[in-house]
Protein backbone atom coordinates (compact mmCIF):
# COMPACT_ATOMS: atom_id res chain seq x y z
CA UNK A 1 0.00 0.00 0.00
CA UNK A 2 2.89 2.55 -0.91
CA UNK A 3 0.31 4.68 -2.95
CA UNK A 4 -1.71 5.14 0.10
CA UNK A 5 0.76 6.66 1.51
CA UNK A 6 1.67 8.85 -0.98
CA UNK A 7 -2.22 9.58 -1.16
CA UNK A 8 -2.03 10.65 2.50
CA UNK A 9 1.22 12.76 2.21
CA UNK A 10 0.08 15.14 -0.41
CA UNK A 11 -2.63 15.98 2.35
CA UNK A 12 -0.08 17.12 3.93
CA UNK A 13 0.42 20.40 2.07
CA UNK A 14 -3.13 21.11 2.10
CA UNK A 15 -3.19 20.74 5.69
CA UNK A 16 -0.45 23.25 6.05
CA UNK A 17 -2.45 25.96 3.53
CA UNK A 18 -5.56 25.21 6.05
CA UNK A 19 -3.33 26.26 9.03
CA UNK A 20 -1.69 29.25 7.15
CA UNK A 21 -5.39 30.50 6.04
CA UNK A 22 -6.28 30.26 10.26
CA UNK A 23 -3.68 31.79 11.55
CA UNK A 24 -3.26 34.32 9.05
CA UNK A 25 -6.28 36.52 10.19
CA UNK A 26 -5.83 35.37 13.56
CA UNK A 27 -2.14 36.77 14.09
CA UNK A 28 -2.81 39.70 11.66
CA UNK A 29 -5.70 41.02 13.84
CA UNK A 30 -3.62 40.28 16.94
CA UNK A 31 -0.83 42.20 16.18
CA UNK A 32 -3.07 45.13 14.99
CA UNK A 33 -4.22 44.96 18.53
CA UNK A 34 -0.77 44.84 19.69
CA UNK A 35 0.33 47.71 18.08
CA UNK A 36 -2.01 50.14 17.64
CA UNK A 37 -3.06 52.58 20.94
CA UNK A 38 -5.80 52.02 22.43
CA UNK A 39 -7.60 54.96 24.36
CA UNK A 40 -11.31 54.62 24.15
CA UNK A 41 -13.95 57.08 24.89
CA UNK A 42 -17.58 57.74 24.64
CA UNK A 43 -17.34 60.00 21.30
CA UNK A 44 -15.10 57.50 19.84
CA UNK A 45 -17.96 54.04 19.74
CA UNK A 46 -20.64 56.72 18.85
CA UNK A 47 -22.41 55.33 15.22
CA UNK A 48 -21.00 57.99 12.41
CA UNK A 49 -24.31 58.99 10.45
CA UNK A 50 -23.32 61.98 9.09
CA UNK A 51 -23.80 63.93 12.22
CA UNK A 52 -27.30 62.52 12.52
CA UNK A 53 -27.71 61.15 15.90
CA UNK A 54 -28.23 57.31 15.24
CA UNK A 55 -31.85 55.75 16.15
CA UNK A 56 -33.31 52.99 15.73
CA UNK A 57 -31.71 49.26 15.11
CA UNK A 58 -28.55 49.10 12.53
CA UNK A 59 -30.06 45.78 11.36
CA UNK A 60 -32.47 45.04 9.12
CA UNK A 61 -34.61 42.12 8.60
CA UNK A 62 -34.27 40.88 4.73
CA UNK A 63 -36.84 39.84 2.29
CA UNK A 64 -37.80 36.34 1.90
CA UNK A 65 -36.74 36.75 -1.78
CA UNK A 66 -33.19 36.55 -1.50
CA UNK A 67 -33.51 33.37 1.13
CA UNK A 68 -35.33 32.10 -2.63
CA UNK A 69 -31.78 32.87 -4.14
CA UNK A 70 -29.92 31.18 -2.08
CA UNK A 71 -32.06 28.21 -2.69
CA UNK A 72 -31.47 28.20 -6.04
CA UNK A 73 -27.78 28.39 -5.78
CA UNK A 74 -27.94 25.54 -3.02
CA UNK A 75 -29.55 23.11 -6.02
CA UNK A 76 -27.81 24.06 -8.87
CA UNK A 77 -24.69 23.56 -6.41
CA UNK A 78 -25.49 19.93 -5.58
CA UNK A 79 -26.32 19.58 -9.89
CA UNK A 80 -22.60 20.67 -10.39
CA UNK A 81 -21.32 18.15 -7.66
CA UNK A 82 -23.11 15.82 -10.07
CA UNK A 83 -21.38 16.70 -13.23
CA UNK A 84 -18.39 16.45 -11.80
CA UNK A 85 -17.77 12.59 -11.72
CA UNK A 86 -19.51 12.75 -14.80
CA UNK A 87 -16.93 14.41 -16.69
CA UNK A 88 -14.01 12.65 -15.60
CA UNK A 89 -15.40 9.54 -16.64
CA UNK A 90 -16.67 10.42 -19.47
CA UNK A 91 -14.69 8.95 -21.79
CA UNK A 92 -15.13 5.67 -20.14
CA UNK A 93 -18.94 5.63 -19.87
CA UNK A 94 -20.14 6.46 -23.97
CA UNK A 95 -23.24 7.96 -25.04
CA UNK A 96 -25.54 6.23 -22.70
CA UNK A 97 -24.15 8.66 -20.32
CA UNK A 98 -24.83 11.66 -22.01
CA UNK A 99 -27.96 11.13 -22.57
CA UNK A 100 -28.54 10.05 -19.18
CA UNK A 101 -26.91 13.30 -17.85
CA UNK A 102 -29.45 15.31 -20.57
CA UNK A 103 -32.49 13.96 -18.72
CA UNK A 104 -30.67 15.12 -15.55
CA UNK A 105 -30.22 19.01 -16.78
CA UNK A 106 -33.61 19.10 -18.60
CA UNK A 107 -35.13 17.92 -14.83
CA UNK A 108 -33.48 21.48 -13.78
CA UNK A 109 -33.51 23.59 -16.41
CA UNK A 110 -37.67 22.71 -15.68
CA UNK A 111 -37.40 24.28 -12.47
CA UNK A 112 -35.22 27.10 -13.85
CA UNK A 113 -37.80 27.97 -16.15
CA UNK A 114 -40.49 27.26 -13.37
CA UNK A 115 -38.45 29.84 -11.27
CA UNK A 116 -37.96 32.47 -14.42
CA UNK A 117 -42.00 32.33 -15.08
CA UNK A 118 -43.20 32.87 -11.43
CA UNK A 119 -40.80 36.20 -11.43
CA UNK A 120 -38.60 34.28 -8.79
CA UNK A 121 -35.57 35.69 -10.31
CA UNK A 122 -36.74 39.29 -10.87
CA UNK A 123 -33.74 41.28 -9.17
CA UNK A 124 -35.72 44.40 -7.42
CA UNK B 1 -2.92 1.55 20.47
CA UNK B 2 -0.63 2.72 18.26
CA UNK B 3 0.61 6.12 17.43
CA UNK B 4 0.18 6.69 13.69
CA UNK B 5 -0.01 9.89 11.49
CA UNK B 6 -3.36 8.42 10.69
CA UNK B 7 -4.72 8.27 14.35
CA UNK B 8 -3.01 11.74 15.38
CA UNK B 9 -4.56 13.21 12.35
CA UNK B 10 -8.24 11.88 13.52
CA UNK B 11 -7.96 12.54 16.67
CA UNK B 12 -6.98 16.02 15.90
CA UNK B 13 -9.78 16.21 13.21
CA UNK B 14 -12.01 14.78 15.76
CA UNK B 15 -11.32 16.94 18.49
CA UNK B 16 -11.82 20.11 16.22
CA UNK B 17 -15.16 18.87 15.02
CA UNK B 18 -16.78 18.16 18.31
CA UNK B 19 -15.46 21.24 19.80
CA UNK B 20 -16.97 23.45 16.79
CA UNK B 21 -20.00 21.55 17.82
CA UNK B 22 -20.06 22.31 21.46
CA UNK B 23 -18.76 25.95 20.24
CA UNK B 24 -21.86 26.11 17.84
CA UNK B 25 -24.03 25.28 20.76
CA UNK B 26 -22.46 27.56 23.50
CA UNK B 27 -21.70 31.15 21.53
CA UNK B 28 -24.33 33.86 22.01
CA UNK B 29 -23.47 35.26 18.48
CA UNK B 30 -25.22 34.16 15.33
CA UNK B 31 -22.24 34.50 12.96
CA UNK B 32 -19.50 33.06 15.22
CA UNK B 33 -22.06 30.17 15.55
CA UNK B 34 -21.94 30.04 11.79
CA UNK B 35 -17.93 30.08 11.82
CA UNK B 36 -17.68 27.17 14.46
CA UNK B 37 -20.06 25.04 12.11
CA UNK B 38 -17.82 26.03 9.18
CA UNK B 39 -14.69 24.32 11.34
CA UNK B 40 -16.77 21.61 11.86
CA UNK B 41 -17.92 20.73 8.21
CA UNK B 42 -14.04 21.30 7.32
CA UNK B 43 -13.04 18.90 10.44
CA UNK B 44 -15.61 16.22 8.74
CA UNK B 45 -14.05 16.45 5.08
CA UNK B 46 -10.60 15.65 6.65
CA UNK B 47 -11.80 12.29 8.22
CA UNK B 48 -13.39 11.63 4.43
CA UNK B 49 -9.79 12.38 2.85
CA UNK B 50 -8.39 9.77 5.87
CA UNK B 51 -10.78 7.73 4.81
CA UNK B 52 -9.87 7.67 1.23
CA UNK B 53 -13.38 9.26 0.21
CA UNK B 54 -11.58 12.68 -1.65
CA UNK B 55 -14.95 13.16 -3.78
CA UNK B 56 -17.23 13.05 -0.55
CA UNK B 57 -14.69 15.84 1.20
CA UNK B 58 -14.38 18.29 -2.02
CA UNK B 59 -18.23 17.59 -1.94
CA UNK B 60 -18.98 18.37 1.34
CA UNK B 61 -16.47 21.38 1.55
CA UNK B 62 -18.52 22.62 -1.70
CA UNK B 63 -22.11 22.12 -1.03
CA UNK B 64 -21.48 22.21 3.75
CA UNK B 65 -19.38 24.66 4.35
CA UNK B 66 -20.40 26.72 0.94
CA UNK B 67 -23.60 26.76 -0.03
CA UNK B 68 -25.44 25.41 3.56
CA UNK B 69 -23.71 27.97 5.38
CA UNK B 70 -24.85 30.56 2.93
CA UNK B 71 -28.07 29.47 3.33
CA UNK B 72 -27.75 29.68 7.07
CA UNK B 73 -26.61 33.16 6.78
CA UNK B 74 -29.63 33.90 4.54
CA UNK B 75 -31.85 32.80 7.28
CA UNK B 76 -30.07 34.64 10.26
CA UNK B 77 -30.81 37.68 8.47
CA UNK B 78 -34.41 36.78 7.68
CA UNK B 79 -34.83 36.40 11.26
CA UNK B 80 -34.84 38.54 14.07
CA UNK B 81 -32.20 39.04 16.58
CA UNK B 82 -33.05 40.61 19.24
CA UNK B 83 -34.60 37.95 20.84
CA UNK B 84 -32.58 36.34 23.92
CA UNK B 85 -32.83 33.35 24.95
CA UNK B 86 -33.17 32.80 28.43
CA UNK B 87 -30.89 30.19 30.34
CA UNK B 88 -34.14 28.05 32.18
CA UNK B 89 -32.42 24.86 33.73
CA UNK B 90 -33.21 23.19 36.71
CA UNK B 91 -30.93 21.07 39.13
CA UNK B 92 -33.31 18.12 38.20
CA UNK B 93 -32.93 18.86 34.01
CA UNK B 94 -29.18 19.21 34.21
CA UNK B 95 -28.83 15.38 35.57
CA UNK B 96 -31.50 13.82 33.77
CA UNK B 97 -29.73 15.62 30.65
CA UNK B 98 -26.07 14.61 31.47
CA UNK B 99 -28.21 10.89 32.56
CA UNK B 100 -29.10 10.77 29.48
CA UNK B 101 -25.66 11.79 27.51
CA UNK B 102 -24.23 9.17 29.42
CA UNK B 103 -27.23 6.72 28.14
CA UNK B 104 -26.41 7.74 24.45
CA UNK B 105 -22.44 7.00 25.26
CA UNK B 106 -22.59 3.61 26.39
CA UNK B 107 -25.36 2.29 23.86
CA UNK B 108 -23.62 3.80 20.67
CA UNK B 109 -20.14 2.43 23.03
CA UNK B 110 -21.76 -1.04 22.93
CA UNK B 111 -23.00 -0.78 18.95
CA UNK B 112 -19.70 0.37 17.89
CA UNK B 113 -16.77 -1.12 19.73
CA UNK B 114 -17.71 -4.38 17.59
CA UNK B 115 -19.64 -3.57 15.08
CA UNK B 116 -18.13 -6.16 12.29
CA UNK B 117 -18.10 -4.39 8.74
CA UNK B 118 -17.22 -6.83 6.21
CA UNK B 119 -13.56 -5.70 4.73
CA UNK B 120 -13.56 -5.39 0.91
CA UNK B 121 -10.29 -4.74 -0.70
CA UNK B 122 -10.84 -1.62 -2.70
CA UNK B 123 -8.28 1.00 -3.91
CA UNK B 124 -10.50 3.95 -3.67
CA UNK B 125 -7.60 6.70 -3.17
CA UNK B 126 -6.86 5.87 -6.88
CA UNK B 127 -8.73 7.83 -9.51
CA UNK B 128 -11.50 8.05 -6.87
CA UNK B 129 -13.80 10.34 -8.56
CA UNK B 130 -13.59 8.13 -11.84
CA UNK B 131 -14.57 5.88 -9.91
CA UNK B 132 -17.78 7.48 -8.39
CA UNK B 133 -18.50 8.15 -12.19
CA UNK B 134 -18.47 5.13 -12.97
CA UNK B 135 -20.57 3.67 -10.89
CA UNK B 136 -23.24 6.12 -10.67
CA UNK B 137 -23.81 6.30 -14.30
CA UNK B 138 -23.98 2.90 -14.87
CA UNK B 139 -24.92 0.59 -11.75
CA UNK B 140 -26.85 3.42 -9.80
CA UNK B 141 -28.75 5.11 -13.14
CA UNK B 142 -32.05 5.21 -11.41
CA UNK B 143 -31.45 6.77 -7.95
CA UNK B 144 -29.19 9.34 -9.89
CA UNK B 145 -32.12 10.28 -11.89
CA UNK B 146 -34.54 10.00 -9.08
CA UNK B 147 -32.14 12.32 -7.41
CA UNK B 148 -32.84 14.78 -9.98
CA UNK B 149 -36.63 14.40 -9.18
CA UNK B 150 -35.98 15.29 -6.22
CA UNK B 151 -34.05 18.32 -6.78
CA UNK B 152 -36.78 19.89 -8.99
CA UNK B 153 -39.26 19.30 -6.00
CA UNK B 154 -36.91 20.76 -3.87
CA UNK B 155 -36.89 23.82 -6.41
CA UNK B 156 -40.40 23.91 -6.86
CA UNK B 157 -41.76 23.46 -3.56
CA UNK B 158 -39.35 26.13 -1.50
CA UNK B 159 -40.56 28.99 -4.67
CA UNK B 160 -44.18 27.86 -3.93
CA UNK B 161 -43.81 28.45 0.02
CA UNK B 162 -41.72 32.33 -0.39
CA UNK B 163 -44.22 33.19 -2.86
CA UNK B 164 -47.26 32.40 -0.44
CA UNK B 165 -45.37 34.15 2.40
CA UNK B 166 -45.14 36.97 0.24
CA UNK B 167 -48.55 37.02 -0.94
CA UNK B 168 -49.59 37.21 2.69
CA UNK B 169 -47.91 40.19 3.54
CA UNK B 170 -48.90 41.71 0.32
CA UNK B 171 -52.22 41.24 1.88
CA UNK B 172 -51.78 42.33 5.15
CA UNK B 173 -50.82 45.63 3.62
Amino acid sequence: MELLNVYQNNYLIVFVFLCLGVLLPVVALYLGKLLRPYKPSDAKYTTYESGIEPFHDSRVQFNVRYYIFALMFVIFDVETVFLYPWAVAYDKLGIFALVEMLIFVAMLLIGLVYAWKKKVLRWI
Amino acid sequence: MIFTGEFLAFMGLALVAIIGGVLLLNLNKVIHMVVALIFTFVAIAGIYVLLSAEFVAAVQILIYSGAITIIMLFGIMLTKHDDESEAKSGKWRKLFLFLGILGFAFAVYIGIYNFNVEQVPTKLHENNTLQIGEALYSKYIIPFELTSVLLLVALVGSIILAKNDKKKEADKE
